[in-house]
């Protein structure tokens, strides 16, 4: 097992380092300077060029990277342009919103994705089944940000049940934490129940009609043993995959949920560093999430051991 | 040399006869203000500084103006008047400004205001601010005393209290500890009626009533940035919530009781509740479709004036919505520099295909492909350039829209920079504060180069010590500038604000936010 963690952490080095290559390049690429943002609109050409100067950005971009990486093995990430911040506090601070929203929304997500995707196999082709994957499908399809309006709208302004927005940190107080989170949170894992529900169906079709299912049934078990124990244990495979597919899009979807939402998240963070052009802000960010996916699908082939004997990886 | 007491001081500091000016009316009075309470006001963005001597934006500033003080500011008719300075006098040549400052001043941090604070910020300002070019003429700094600071100057300049009233890049004054602190670097200590408390970035920031505070008591009450100022709130709370809609959610259920930037076509969802009300601050700046002088066919001065000919800015002002009003001038009305109505204008609002095709024929105009460029960020911009391409289609134009974001757009207008003909942007402060804070805007956003006539237009300016003399030549830079067609005026533009009537004693002052002299009912 450590030795296959250790291969894995060896073969993620150079995803890291393309990763940020790729992120330095294709901000830098993108028309625009943040010495106009910091700067302001209506700063004269020789106060843009006295920003850019004082923030090295008047270096060639081949310096500008070198110094990058050298910093990067010094472990300084940087500082962010616009918060004259370090990208690791800059992080550091709103890192707990965002895995706070994930964490809630895969809470809601595991249960009732994975019962409504059992549902719908067990019951393929019936009213049930259709139900099911209807509402999957609008899920799936309905756009977060709408779904969100008319949710503050409802919940917060006529019922007056929840906040309309904002966040609170858990420790200062875990009910308004859990109150300013629910929302979002539910509106998040609508699209990752749907998806979650559509893969544990596929994956339940396929092993309800395996030949160790007729067998289990034939041999009087129950039919919550041969579809719980022996079918659902052999979707889990697919299962597994499809969470881990999850969690990814549960950090990277809450961009827009905490733009409406006014929660201050690192997506917010990104989103305004992109626009700024923030470049160590955004390089930083991205070669964080990069590290991030690398270890859940490290994760996730890691519990493929635990679940299937039969995959050897040494 | 003639002294300057705590008035209207930008007629004073224009004529530089230096004569004393009436005191202007300061903000309507509270009937009955009450202290205490914690105002939340949501705004789009958070500040990414609060280093007023590198701050720009709108978000940022309406923090800084709460937290620091200049030496002079704005008034409520936008003339100068002293703010941290009891009184200012110019030598007959305008080379030496003395500032003799108000006593018992502290700030945040206990300690008392003194001349040595003063250089210190403004020898800071200097080295770190983006607007320093501002004090390239400066000699020397003198503190004969604590309470006397002397700007000393290589030339004569009759517009320095002028440029050191300007709100943005603000000329404020920070303890002299602060003195060697890199740009952005600052702690937040100033002498305003408004302290610093906590502050999240991105989250929420928290201004505290400084009790301390020591209000300008010879004004009887606020006037502008300027006056005796009495902080009523016990905090304020920043929310920074960037969509429209949260926002005016926020409002509704009373979690925040002001709203920033209202959109026009939301403006309904708040009227009709009879707890809420608009506000609408007008004049905020002014719009311009900004001409690129140095690229492809705008490069031709006949085509730039058949362009301004084609344009109806009723339709414009129609298709955007919100609070707009027709100004021909670069400056508004009721300032030191504007014109006048009955000045002529032929170049504004000409709504005349006929005229401009005119023009394009005289041009030679064969077809060539005229670029506009907007952004999918602001929608009022991006809707003036649809109309405007659709306008120039209508006299016979071949129009090609592009779509940038706003970064992009900003910098290709800012550097001269990208492949475009036609954009759009709005002017703040400039409006109020006169031809020198324009001039390196006009010359870079159309990117002009080599324009004889508007060259001398501005020498002639900045050498002419008489105040009605500079107005002629600012009346002659305009006819260059927007009868050149480098920038079309569009309108004098406002932005709608909501609030809880509770709410009380808001300024009518259309400034940056302003805190102080409000009270919660």
């Amino acid at each position: 097992m450590s030795r296959l963690i250790a291969v894995r952490v060896l073969q993620a080095v150079p995803v890291i380092l393309i990763v940020s290559v790729l992120a330095f390049l294709l901000i830098t690429l993108l028309p625009g300077d943040p010495a106009v943002v910091i700067a302001g609109d209506q700063a004269s050409p020789e106060a843009i060029a006295a920003v850019r100067h004082n923030l090295g950005l008047d270096k060639p971009l081949i310096e500008q990277l070198g110094i990058w990486f050298i910093h990067l093995v010094q472990g300084n990430f940087g500082s962010s342009l616009m918060l004259n911040q370090s990208v690791l506090s800059a992080m550091g601070e709103r890192l707990p919103v965002t895995l706070s929203l994930a964490a809630l929304s895969i809470l809601i997500t595991l249960p009732v994705g994975i019962f409504a995707g059992v549902i719908a196999a067990y019951y393929r082709q019936t009213w049930v089944d259709t139900l099911v994957m209807t509402l999957a499908l609008i899920g799936v399809s309905a756009p977060a940000f709408w779904i969100a309006i008319l949710s503050i709208l409802f919940f917060g302004v006529y019922l007056r049940w929840l906040p309309t927005s904002g966040y609170m940190p858990f420790l200062q107080n875990p009910a308004l934490w859990l109150r300013s989170l629910v929302l979002p949170a539910l509106i998040l894992s609508l699209f990752q129940i749907g998806f979650l529900a559509r893969m544990t169906r596929s994956a339940m079709l396929e092993a309800l009609g395996q030949d160790f299912v007729r067998t289990a049934r034939a041999k009087g078990l129950s039919e919550w043993k041969a579809v719980g124990k022996h079918a659902f244990r052999n979707a889990l495979i697919l299962i597994v995959t499809a969470i881990g597919i999850l969690l990814s899009t549960a950090i990277g979807g809450s961009v827009v949920l905490e733009q409406v939402f006014a929660l201050p998240g690192v997506g917010r963070l990104v989103v305004q560093g992109i626009l700024a052009r923030d470049y160590p802000l955004v390089q930083g960010v991205m070669l964080i999430y990069g590290f991030a996916f690398v270890l859940i699908n490290l994760a996730v082939d890691l519990l493929y051991t635990l679940l299937d004997p039969r995959v050897r990886y040494d | 040399m003639a002294v300057l007491g705590r008035r209207d001081f930008t007629r004073g500091a224009l004529a530089v006869a230096g004569a004393v000016l009436s005191r202007l009316a300061p903000g309507r009075a509270l009937a009955d203000p009450k202290k205490g309470g914690t105002l939340a006001y949501a705004s789009v963005s958070g500040p990414g500084t609060l280093d007023p001597h590198v701050s720009s934006s709108l978000v940022e500033l309406e923090v800084i103006h709460n937290v620091f003080e200049p030496l002079v500011t704005l008034d409520n008719a936008n003339a100068t008047k002293a703010m941290l300075a009891a009184s200012i006098s110019a030598s007959p040549d305008c080379k030496t400004y003395t500032f003799q400052l108000r006593k018992g001043v502290k700030f945040h941090s206990g300690e008392e205001m003194t001349s040595a604070d003063v250089q210190a910020s403004m020898e800071r300002y200097g080295r770190v601010s983006p607007n320093a070019a501002n004090l390239a003429g400066v000699d020397r700094y003198e503190t004969p005393d604590p309470y006397t600071f002397v700007v000393h100057l290589k030339e004569p300049n009759v517009v320095l209290l002028d440029v050191m009233k300007a709100p943005i890049f603000p000329f404020m004054i920070l303890p002299a500890s602060q003195k060697d602190k890199p740009a952005r670097g600052i702690d937040v200590v100033g002498t305003g009626p408004f302290s610093l408390g906590e502050w999240v970035k991105d989250s929420h920031l928290v201004l505290n009533r400084f009790d301390n505070y020591t209000a300008d008591i010879t004004s009887p009450g606020r006037d502008g940035y300027a006056g005796r100022k009495t902080a009523y709130l016990d905090s304020v709370r920043f929310r920074f919530m960037p969509e429209a809609t949260t926002r005016i959610a926020a409002l509704q259920t009373d979690e925040v009781q002001l709203v920033s930037s209202i959109p026009p076509e939301l403006r309904g969802q708040i009227e009709a509740r009879p707890e809420l009300a608009i506000r609408e601050i007008f004049p905020l700046g002014g719009t311009y479709i900004i001409v690129n002088s140095q690229y492809g066919l705008t490069a031709n001065r006949t085509i730039r004036q058949a362009i301004a000919a084609a344009i109806d800015i009723g339709e414009i002002t129609e298709a955007v919505g919100g609070v707009n009003k027709p100004n021909a001038w670069m400056s508004y009305p009721n300032t030191p520099y504007y014109p006048g109505e009955k000045t002529p204008s032929p170049w504004y609002d000409q709504k005349s295909p006929e005229r401009a095709k005119e023009l394009l024929t005289q041009a030679g105009y064969k077809n060539e492909k005229l670029i506009i460029e907007t952004n999918g960020n602001y929608q009022w911009m991006r809707t003036t350039m649809l109309v405007v391409a659709e306008q120039l289609k209508a006299v016979g134009m071949n129009v090609d829209v592009r779509m940038v974001d706003w970064t992009t757009n900003a910098s290709h207008m800012q550097q001269g920079s990208g492949e475009w003909n036609l954009s759009t942007t709005l002017f703040g402060p400039e409006h109020i504060l006169g031809p020198q804070q324009w001039r390196p805007l006009i010359y870079a956003f159309a990117n002009i180069k080599g324009d004889d006539a508007l060259d001398a237009a501005y020498k002639g300016f900045f050498s002419e010590p008489d105040l009605d003399k500079r107005r002629e030549l600012w009346v002659k830079i305009q006819e260059e500038v927007l009868g050149g067609g480098y920038f079309i005026k569009i309108a004098d533009a406002g932005r709608l604000w909501a609030y809880a009537k509770k709410l009380q004693g808001q300024s009518d002052y259309p400034g940056i936010l302003q805190l102080w002299d409000i009270s919660l009912a």
